[in-house]
């Protein structure tokens, strides 16, 4: 009888990242994209988490997610 | 901006504990350090906000060729909740006081040394995400949870 197959797809992913040399897998995983007005400064902060959700929510374009 | 390499988290690793700094990768790049396969462009560290350990931090930032003008230097000495470093060798952002964890002692307790590097367990990676519960943390998590049961299978 053939055996199914029940581990979330993703898995394959996992299994096959484990698989390869760490400095791969980072080479792999880091990946510098241009993020409009985040990137824009060179150096930011924020007294507060609540102070850097809103400082998100009133500048950052909504399709970069960082939007509650 | 370079692109981030392994050879800069050993770098940073060596460094910070040179100058005896307690942190903890964290976040996405956390789990990724942890072997989780996904993208992401910047280092979020978790750091201790004893007043000891925040002037470590600024020592082992300048160590590791971040330039820091003197009030931001004062910033990171203040322990500020949330600094976005970048124009140093890679992208990095410091967290004081993440969402979803309370104290840097617990998750320290919890944390997990991959590649001789000290990374906060993924079930505080995981807490934080859901607290902060942004649109890139909805997003993600279904597949960082799976990520975490693949860990524990």
């Amino acid at each position: 009888m053939e055996e199914h197959r029940t581990q979330p797809p993703e898995w394959d992913d996992f299994d096959a990242a484990a698989k390869r040399s760490i400095e791969q897998h980072v080479r792999n995983s880091f990946v510098h994209t241009y993020k409009p007005v985040m990137d824009d400064a060179r150096y930011r902060s924020w007294e507060s988490m609540a102070e850097y959700r809103q400082w998100c929510d009133d500048n950052l374009p909504a399709w970069l997610g960082y939007s509650r | 901006m370079a692109q981030f390499e392994f050879s800069n988290a050993r770098e940073l690793g060596q460094v910070f504990k040179h100058h005896g700094v307690k942190y903890l990768f964290f976040g996405r790049s956390g789990a990724i350090l942890l072997g989780y396969s996904d993208s992401t462009q910047d280092v979020d560290l978790y750091l201790d906000k004893d007043k000891d350990n925040l002037h470590k931090i600024v020592a082992g930032l300048k160590d590791l060729g971040f330039q820091l003008t003197p009030q931001e230097e004062d910033e990171v000495r203040r322990g500020k909740a949330f600094i976005q470093l970048r124009d140093g060798p890679f992208d990095l952002d410091l967290v004081f006081a993440p969402d979803g964890i309370e104290r840097f002692e617990d998750a320290w307790k919890r944390r997990v040394e991959n590649h001789g590097l000290p990374i906060a367990n993924i079930d505080d990676i995981i807490a934080s995400k859901q607290a902060a519960n942004r649109q890139k943390d909805k997003e993600t998590l279904p597949r960082l949870i799976s990520f975490r049961d693949w860990m524990k299978r």
